[in-house]
């Protein structure tokens, strides 16, 4: 048996670190260049009307609309009007745009897809095929992107910002996130198994799983059998998160419970698909926010049931 | 005389409008050939020289060489393979002096590189290879049936964004604007080769590469192989004169050591693409472009100055 000889092709490493054979004034200039260009670009799609902006259509029941990407900032707790406690966790909407528009036929045949992008990072880093899809839209290149299933009533163009009042208090959603990575775990943490008793002439068995299946009859492990390995790390759904509060002047939503993920990482915001959340969904800002519109709203957007500091309070 | 014969064939190339271009292209690396092997029978007997070498970790070496016949790159090649590699011009007894052109007396020799503490000579000698590859390259570009004659390669300073080569195409070619302009990427590797020919108004250097030959200001660059991004940014129509329309096609080069991110190179290759005015080395003559200009001049100016 011939074992198949694999083909090296040496070849000298040609790609560097961008700041290799720059000077120091030269780096940081090129930095200061880089900053600039992108409050340029993102004052510059700051009025959706100047622009040409396509259609914007009413709501309609059944119509799907563009969620964000935010950033974890941490949690933190949130009272009733009739005194109850609830904990919160804050999602920092920076620098979402929507980057690019998939038509029907280009996504899958059933819907349209708007892909957003999050949080402003610098081009140095990425390669330039990532960096294409941002120039032609013309807008600074994110760190995460992600794609909306979009009816066709609520397409947007590409490049323009979308805001955390796009959604408003009491209504209820879904995030989706990395979750932290446990690493290789034992079946009690990474499936709940309840394990063996700690005394009792227990012999060296606490936290296993026990017994795999049946027995004689099938004589095998099924497929798909819950065993340890691999925990986290991956993405997650937490579904029908009511939203308590909206910050507009810093873009932060405020979200009941807890929500997968590390501080400060990217998050995936969207309208709740519960069927039993569809009625607290109706009538939201669509297609999106738009900052330039003539409706004035107030810094704080607060939720009816929630208690503000300074209120009188219900005995 | 043979000399001034050839350098009258050169230079006449409006005499020659009935030949292709390739024939042009064969008939002036033919008369090269023939004036090389006239001035290495300047020498009959071979004579040796004293060579110094100077520079860091170099000095007071001395090397024996041949006289008319060694060359600044012979003489690296009694060094090591990184001396060969690097090395992009030389420096004979202060003086610029083209890798392959042959010592005619004991001298010094200095070697430079780009990674050098002060490589403005270098530099600058590079621009100007890249804009005899320029000329090159736009020769080739257009088909047999098109004349393009090349004016001149303008000495331009390389804090002024990109080295530029004017030209004169084809009366047929007067409304051709450049729908795409790509990249000329000349993988193979080149030497120059310069010989110096004498004519009646004094010593007049040309330089063959490949198959191309040129004439040019100052001393090229060793070979092709030393430039590893290369972009032919824009071609600007510049006014008229008695043979057509002139026209200045510019472009933008780094050597293989500096190889830039492609964002950097996006933001140099932006700046390459406006027209170079005939601006020279005096930095203050350059106030008339805007102030965001300025910094992106600086930018490469301190790109460059290592």
């Amino acid at each position: 048996l011939h074992t198949p000889v694999i083909q090296c092709i040496r070849t000298h490493r040609t790609n560097t670190w961008w700041d290799e054979h720059l000077t120091e004034d030269n780096a940081s200039f090129l930095k200061k260049v880089v900053t600039e260009e992108y409050k340029q670009q993102t004052t510059d799609k700051l009025n959706p009307l100047k622009d040409e902006p396509w259609p914007r259509h009413e709501w309609v029941e059944g119509s799907r609309r563009v969620g964000l990407v935010a950033v974890k900032l941490g949690m933190m707790p949130v009272w009733t009007k009739s005194g109850e406690r609830h904990v919160v966790t804050m999602l920092q909407v920076q620098d979402c745009h929507v980057v690019k528009h998939l038509s029907k036929e280009e996504y899958e045949g059933h819907t349209a897809a708007l892909i957003v992008g999050g949080k402003n990072v610098s081009p140095f880093h990425r390669p330039e095929g990532y960096l294409e899809v941002f120039r032609n839209a013309g807008v600074p290149p994110k760190q995460k992107l992600t794609t909306f299933c979009v009816s066709d009533n609520a397409i947007i163009k590409p490049g323009t910002p979308l805001y955390a009042a796009h959604f408003r208090p009491g209504q209820y959603v879904d995030v989706t996130a990395k979750t932290i990575g446990k690493g290789f775990q034992g079946v009690m943490k990474r499936w709940g198994f309840k394990g063996q008793p700690a005394s009792h002439g227990q012999t060296k068995t606490h936290r296993r799983p026990g017994s795999l299946g049946p027995g004689g009859d099938p004589a095998k492990v099924f497929k798909g059998k819950k065993m340890p390995g691999r925990m986290g790390n991956i993405y997650d759904t937490t579904h029908g998160l009511k939203v308590w509060r909206v910050n507009t002047k810093y873009n932060i939503l405020y979200v009941n419970g807890s929500v997968p993920g590390h501080r400060n990482c990217l998050v995936k915001v969207r309208d709740s698909i519960l069927p039993t959340r569809l009625e607290n969904n109706k009538n939201p800002p669509f297609p999106t926010f738009f900052a330039d519109g003539d409706e004035e709203i107030p810094e704080d957007l607060y939720d009816q049931d929630m208690f503000q500091f300074g209120e009188p309070m219900a005995e | 005389m043979n000399e001034c014969k050839c350098v009258a064939g050169l230079a006449s190339s409006a005499a020659a409008a009935c030949l292709s271009s390739a024939e042009l292209r064969s008939h002036r690396s033919a008369l090269f050939s023939k004036e090389q092997v006239r001035q290495r029978s300047l020498y009959p007997r071979t004579e040796k020289i004293e060579v110094m070498l100077q520079g860091p970790g170099l000095q007071g070496t001395l090397l024996v060489m041949n006289r008319g016949l060694s060359t600044p790159y012979s003489c690296t090649r009694h060094l090591t393979e990184w001396h060969v590699k690097s090395s992009a011009l030389a420096l004979v007894d202060g003086q610029p002096w083209h890798m392959h052109q042959p010592l005619i007396h004991s001298c010094d020799l200095t070697l430079l590189t780009f990674k050098d503490d002060d490589p403005q000579i270098a530099n600058q000698a590079y621009w100007r290879s890249c804009a005899a590859l320029l000329g090159h390259v736009l020769d080739e570009a257009f088909k047999d049936e098109f004349s393009v004659e090349l004016l001149k390669l303008p000495e331009v300073p390389v804090t002024a964004g990109a080295f530029c080569c004017d030209l004169v195409l084809d009366s047929r070619l007067d409304s051709w604007t450049p729908t795409e302009v790509r990249t000329a990427s000349s993988q193979t590797l080149l030497t120059f080769e310069e010989r110096a020919a004498q004519s009646q108004n004094g010593t007049v250097s040309l330089y063959r590469c490949g198959d191309h030959v040129t004439v040019s200001g100052g001393p090229l660059v060793a070979r092709t192989g030393l430039c590893s991004q290369y972009e032919v940014t824009s071609v600007h129509k510049v006014g008229e004169c008695e043979w057509g329309v002139l026209r200045r096609a510019q472009g933008l080069s780094l050597p293989l050591n500096l190889t830039a991110h492609h964002n950097v190179w996006k933001m140099l290759r932006k700046r390459a693409e406006r027209l170079v005015r005939n601006v020279f080395v005096c930095d203050n003559s350059v106030k008339q472009v805007k102030a965001r200009h300025c910094r992106q001049k600086h930018c490469f100016n301190a790109l460059v100055s290592f």
